[in-house]
Order: structure tokens, then sequence, then C-alpha cells
């Protein structure tokens, strides 16, 4: 502790990041002050507009600055499909590993009635809308599998069906490169369970 | 502080403890409901991450010194029972029912083969409301709310089948003049009594259930029945 007292606070602020205990926040905030002024002028003004003016997409709830994000604004986005995923994490590893081109609905959540979320804490209603109105022809389901995951997917297919979209969900099973012996058990059954013919 | 060596337990449910870790909320056989941390269970690399889910069959070793202990091991003994749809917001309903009416350190052997029992009837695709019924009415019976279901509450008189009666949550059942709003008939509170429920009984034992479960909850509804709802 330094008996700085906007030193002390700065070192404190930086700890809200994930990952940073008191000793990262401490050589961060030297290295700043010391090495790179100009990198931290400029990391404090974007943070300041950042936390001002980023938001909700109001169609798919992902992050934006703007009213609605480029992706559902997007003319090149296949309108015909919708994933609906957890969260904005799981939007940019799909952007980046795979070459779905269709748009997105973010839930922000899981359905967990333990913790007190339900339906209309993931704006369900708000997919039922758009379902409604802007249907697409398939809506894929890439919620985690995870019990949660699981039971928010049930609840997304039946949604869907009232409203006669096809409903896929993404594969689970063994992962490239991996081996069948450190598989764990469930994801090997469920592997074999939804083996597939090869033509 | 005491060690706790190979219990077998299920994951109720966990959430999140600082970066990493979870605190778990698990159903053991000899120790009844228990928390505990799992260090690092977070993390990408961590072996726990996907045994520690609900509906697993797991031992559990911990150490505990105060309320919450600490998971030393955890390991899957057996395939997990597949719920799917419907059988999974079941198993979601009774996990709620064990965390809202089992008290932490409270050991219930019985309830826990009944939760295995029912899990594994669930996940076989048997009906799921004589199953609930059953088990709802045994966690009562195990938490101290036992009902009563083959006599009059007061004069102790048997219940006649054709008969009609007031349920009261804390009491029991009281004769009434005839069906109506929160009225059971004498029929289904002697199959429930029985354990062998014919489907058109079903839907007044639910309302039973859920009324005598809410007097027992408070205020604080179920959460888990607004999935049955969608």
């Amino acid at each position: 502790m330094s008996s700085e007292p906007l030193l002390n606070q700065l070192i404190e602020s930086l700890r809200c990041l994930p990952g940073v205990g008191p000793k990262s926040a401490q050589r961060m905030a030297l290295h700043l002050l010391e090495r790179n002024r100009e990198g931290g002028l400029q990391l404090a003004s974007v943070l300041v507009e950042a936390m001002g003016k980023i938001g909700r997409c109001k169609q798919c709830r992902d992050l934006t600055e703007m009213e609605t994000c480029a992706v559902c604004v997007s003319p090149r986005r296949d309108q015909t499909l919708l994933c609906v995923v957890e969260s904005p994490v799981d939007v940019l590893a799909i952007e980046q590993a795979t070459a779905y081109n269709g748009r997105y609905f973010v839930l922000l959540g899981r359905l967990s009635p333990l913790d007190g979320i339900g339906p209309a804490e993931l704006g369900l209603d708000q997919l039922a809308e758009r379902l409604e109105q802007d249907a697409p022809e398939e809506m894929i389901i890439a919620t985690n599998p995870t019990v949660e995951g699981e039971a928010t997917s049930f609840y997304l297919q039946r949604m869907a069906q009232k409203h006669n979209i096809r409903v896929t969900r993404i594969a689970h099973g063994v992962p490239l490169g991996g081996e069948l012996e450190y598989t764990d058990q469930s994801t090997l059954a469920h592997a074999f369970g939804s083996r597939r013919l090869v033509d | 502080m005491s060690r706790m060596q190979l219990e077998p337990a299920y994951v109720l449910h966990s959430r999140s403890f600082r970066e990493t870790s979870l605190i778990v909320e698990a159903f053991t056989r000899e120790h009844g409901r228990v928390a505990v941390v799992a260090r690092g269970a977070k993390s990408p690399r961590s072996r726990w991450k996907n045994v520690l889910q609900p509906f697993r069959p797991l031992v559990i070793s911990w150490s505990q010194k105060s309320d919450l202990g600490t998971l030393a091991a955890a390991d899957q003994v057996a395939s997990p029972p597949v719920l799917q749809g419907q059988a999974l917001y079941c198993g979601l309903y009774m996990n709620e029912l064990l965390m809202r009416l089992l008290h932490r350190g409270d050991p219930h052997a019985e309830v826990f083969e009944r939760y295995r029992q029912a899990l594994s009837e669930l996940a076989a695709e048997a009906p799921p409301q004589p199953l609930l019924r059953v088990f709802e009415k045994h966690l009562l019976d195990a938490t101290g709310y036992a009902m009563l279901l083959d006599r009059e509450y007061g004069s102790g008189a048997e219940i006649q089948p054709r008969s009609w009666y007031e349920y009261q949550p804390d009491r029991g059942p009281v004769l009434s003049v005839g069906p109506g709003e929160g009225r059971v008939s004498g029929a289904a509170l002697l199959a429930l009594h029985a354990e062998n429920m014919q489907a058109e009984y079903l839907p007044e034992l639910r309302r039973l259930m859920r009324a005598v479960i809410g007097y027992h909850l408070g205020s604080k509804p179920l959460a888990s029945l607004a999935l049955f709802s969608g």
C-alpha cells in the first residue's frame, strides 16, 4: 500500500477486472504511470466512451453501440436462420469458429429456477414476438450442454413448434483431436446415442 | 474438522463463487443436504466441470469446519439418467423441493433412495405425475409435515371414497358437503394413501399437493412451476 490516495484508488479500481489481484493491479498502475501515460489516457477515454455508449441491440440483445447491431442490420446475413445462444461470448465464439451466416438471439442467461431465472428474465417474450412477426425458417439452439442449458433448449423447442419453425440443436460429442479413453462418460454416451449414418 | 469420504451424492444446484470456484449444494445419502466449495471448478481445465452437474450419481469426499465445506473429490459412479423435456423439468422441480424443504445436515437416507428411484423412473419415461405425488408425500413425511390421508382430522373417522373433503394444510381432511373450490374426493385421498393413483384423480391431487406444499414453503412460490406453464 502506498501513502498516495490517488494511486491507491487506481490500484483498487483496476482490481475490478477479472483475474487481477492486488499484485497485478499494482504492476498495471505503475506501468501506466511510469512508462505509458499516453496509453493510460487513451484507455481512460475509451473506457468512458464505451461504458456510456455500448448498450444492447434491440433485436438480438447482443452488445452494440447502435440501436441495432451490425449483424442484425446487415443485408448479407441470412434472414432465414436464427441462432439462440446464452451470452455475447457465445456469439463471438461462433463467429470466429464457424461459417454461420445467419442472425442471433442472445438470452443473457439460461433457465434456472433455483436462481430465480425464468422465461421472463431471458427476454423470451421478446423472442416470441420475433418468431411471430419475422419468423425464420430454422432456429438453431446453441445453449450450453448443461442441465440448465438443456431445460432452456426444451423451452425454446416448444416455442418454435408453436410457430411451426424448424428447430435444430447443435451436436454434442467427442471433441476433435480427443481420445475416447479420456472422454467423460456422459459425453461418450451422448455421442453414441446421436451417432449418424456415414454415406 | 470432520472429513467425509466417498459418500453417495447428487448435485442439487451450484452457483458461482469468486472467479473460478463454485458453491455446490449436494444431497448426500448419510449427511443430507450439504454446501461445499469446489475450488477451481469453473476453470476450463477443471476435471470437475462436467461431473458437478445435477442428476449424476456421484460419490464425493469433503471436509467440513463450518456450515460451508470444501470439496476434496467428486466422481461419477454410474451413467446418469437421461432426462429430456418434461422429465427434465420434473427433475428440476424435485431439486427445488429438496433445496427448499431439507435443512442442511439433516440425514434423509430414505428420501435419497426415493429421489434416486424417481430419477430413474423419469428417465424411463414413466408418467411423471404419479411418481411426483408419491415423492412429495414421502418428502413431507420425512421433513415432519406428514399428511393425514386415511382419516378425518378431529373425528378420526375413516375417509369414505364417495365423500368430499376440505383439506386443511396444517391439519388434514375435514368432511364437507360436496365438490367445490379447494375440495378433494375421498377416493383421491385414499389413492394417494395407497400410492396407487388412477389417472382420474391426478388433477385434484396435483392441486392438493401444490396447496399443501405452498402452505409449508410460505410466501415464496416454487420457481420451477413457471417452466410447466410455458
